[in-house]
């Protein structure tokens, strides 16, 4: 009976863990570009969740086109806040000390999801808890003992066709390689003609879209309220396992921790699912700061 | 500010002392009330702005810190009847003492992972303020009984903001000492190019240490000052948004300078007041406008208004040397 409880919370654990990974891997491509921790990921998620309801419920718009609305506007959102915002910031010179400047950056990404957050909160619409129509219904699935509903295979595919698709755009496009170097280095990147400034904006539009399609598929399974960006800590933690640098390592990340946190619930107490992410963010940090598939990073002089 | 020391910072401390045994005599109980919340705010901002400002460090973990230091003083004085005087060093303390414990492994991490570390840290002593049932009363939020200070009961805003006022000219007064001592210059140092200071001669990894223990301190010396004037404590009080609302002080008023945190404490702190008091209740929009207003602030004033003060009216002096972000200002790159 217990195993059987197990496995119903490992399965599940792996559909809100693709969505995790996602997250993380939207939190993963603005550090690497950028360098900068955007805390403001987990309001773009929900900024994504609310686009999605506002096309499918007030617009009634069909599913596929909605998922085209929304990345085509949180791709805006994300790219827009990095070439204003961000630019200018860049452009001050706080200090000599490049980590120190990192600070003022992080600080903006924190004034972005608050300004979000109350954007989305003072919309009357926002008062009532919302849920968006799942992306697939009927009947549930059964594997073995394992119930499946209808809309966590879509998770599962969709997520599955967005690391396909992230992966043939980073490994073949010129831009997707483009944007490799540009992590890699900008400074050589530029010095070869990639235009950094717009690798940087295609980063943050990539970034905001990924954390968009995350919002649609989370947003039939959470409440929806103006504070569900806080499940950004558990991409936090999931891109920290996976060494805040590959996308393997997201997805991994990602899935570890949807089970871990089901598991939790089920052995410890309901009440310590909260706090999990966290533990393992202190745990990981301490313990093994380049994750757990990372290699030990040299620091930048 | 590595500067000389003038007579004005001590004439400031002095109004200070001064209006806080004058103010009670005059002004009603609300504007006593916020007093005492921007006093406390002062305090937790300083604290702040020594890692933030002083050393380049993130530290989400201070809020926590805030938070064991309430905690602390409030059982000391609710369970085993420690006197204020003595229970709110021992808070200080522990606070401390927690500060160490994080900071040994914490400082090891580059930025983006303390950055990290420290939030996590701060969202699990919430957790733990929340789940500890038994000691913190959980969510249903601990009463604070009124402090007793060698026999003045402090019940209400009008008694507490003298103490308040006194506590925060000696915090003043330490960070003048501790902003021109080695340690503010070390600090700095540290701040500008970790490679150069320890080629230096300096103890980075010890001097971190040292401002995050520091910091820590000012954070649960503040957290003892809560329990002057406010009744309640809940895990709510001590959570990400507080965090938030020190940090746009700082940053809006002048990370890296103390003219700059109080000017920030001041009006960021008195926002609500405004919006409140705007018409057709602007006070939803408060989210809304701390958002905004620290975007804004990193776009167009580095060196928060302070610095924007003095780049538009100091001129005149060849350096303005009353922000170290100032004086660590390289050339025009």
């Amino acid at each position: 009976m217990m195993s059987d409880l197990l496995l119903q919370a490992a399965a599940s654990g792996v559909v809100t863990g693709c969505v995790y990974a996602l997250v993380a891997l939207s939190l993963v491509i603005v550090y690497k570009s950028t360098d900068v921790v955007n805390f403001a990921g987990g309001e773009l998620l929900m900024l994504g969740g609310y686009i999605g309801l506002l096309a499918l419920v007030y617009f009634e718009l069909s599913y596929p086109l909605m998922f085209v609305v929304v990345i085509v506007a949180m791709y805006a959102v994300g790219a827009l806040f990095e070439r204003i915002p961000l630019t200018t910031v860049r452009g001050q010179r706080y200090s000599k000390n490049a980590e120190a400047d990192l600070v003022p950056l992080v600080v903006a990404t924190i004034g972005l999801g608050y300004l979000l957050k109350g954007a989305v909160r003072v919309v009357p619409y926002t008062e009532e808890v919302r849920r968006l129509p799942p992306l697939l219904e009927g009947a549930p699935i059964f594997i073995g003992d394992v119930i499946l509903l209808k809309q966590d295979i879509a998770i599962i595919a969709v997520t599955v066709v967005v690391m396909i698709a992230l992966t043939g755009f980073f490994g073949w496009t010129r831009t997707g390689k483009a944007l490799r170097a540009t992590s890699q280095n900008p400074r050589a990147a530029a010095l070869i003609g990639i235009p950094v400034k717009s690798m940087r904006m295609i980063a943050w539009g990539l970034a905001a879209g990924l954390a968009g399609i995350a919002g649609i598929l989370l947003s039939p399974k959470l409440l929806m309220t103006p504070d569900m960006g806080n499940v950004v800590m558990l991409a936090f933690a999931a891109a920290i396992i996976g060494g805040f640098s590959s996308l393997v390592g997201c997805v991994v990340g990602g899935i570890i921790l949807g089970v871990l946190q089901n598991f939790v619930g089920i052995l410890i107490s309901p009440q310590a699912m909260a706090v999990t992410p966290f533990v393992v963010i202190m745990l990981i940090l301490v313990l093994r700061p380049q994750g757990l598939f990372g290699e030990l990073a040299f620091k930048k002089v | 500010m590595y500067g000389e020391l003038t007579v004005r910072p001590f004439v400031g401390v002095l109004i200070l002392l001064a209006l806080g045994f004058v103010l009670p005599l005059l002004l009603p109980e609300y504007f006593l009330y916020l007093g005492n919340t921007l006093m406390m705010y002062a305090i937790l901002a300083l604290g702040l702005d020594l890692l933030l400002g002083w050393s380049g460090q993130f530290a989400f973990a201070h809020i926590a810190f805030f938070g064991i230091g309430i905690y602390t003083s409030a059982l000391l004085q609710l369970r085993l009847g420690v006197p204020f005087i003595v229970g709110v060093p021992i808070a200080a303390a522990f606070a401390g003492l927690v500060g160490l414990l994080i900071a040994i492994p914490a400082t090891r991490l580059r930025t983006v992972y303390l950055a990290l570390a420290t939030y996590a840290f701060a969202e699990c002593a919430q957790w733990i303020f929340r789940a500890w049932d038994s000691v913190t009363k959980g969510s249903d939020g601990l009463r604070i009984s009124a402090p007793d200070i060698f026999g003045y009961v402090v019940g209400t805003d009008r008694r507490a903001f003298p103490v308040m006022a006194i506590i925060l000219a000696l915090v003043l007064l330490s960070f003048l000492y501790l902003t021109r001592s080695k340690l503010g210059r070390e600090l700095c140092a540290i701040r500008d190019s970790e490679h150069v200071a320890s080629a230096s001669g300096i103890d980075v990894k010890r001097t971190k240490v040292i401002a995050f223990v520091l910091s820590a301190v000012f954070a649960g010396l503040a957290g003892g000052t809560y329990t002057l004037f406010q009744s309640f404590v809940n895990p709510d009080s001590v959570g990400l948004a507080q965090l938030i609302l020190v940090l746009t002080m700082v940053v809006v008023g002048g990370s890296g300078s103390i003219a700059g945190v109080l000017i920030g404490v001041v009006l960021i702190g008195l926002l609500p007041e405004f919006l409140r008091a705007a018409p057709r209740g602007l006070l939803v929009w408060q989210e809304f406008f701390y958002g905004l207003i620290l975007v804004l602030a990193t776009m167009f004033m580095p060196r928060g208004l302070w610095g924007l003060w003095q780049s538009l009216f100091a001129r005149a002096k060849p350096q303005p040397a009353a922000s170290p972000a100032a004086g660590a200002r390289g050339p025009a790159a």
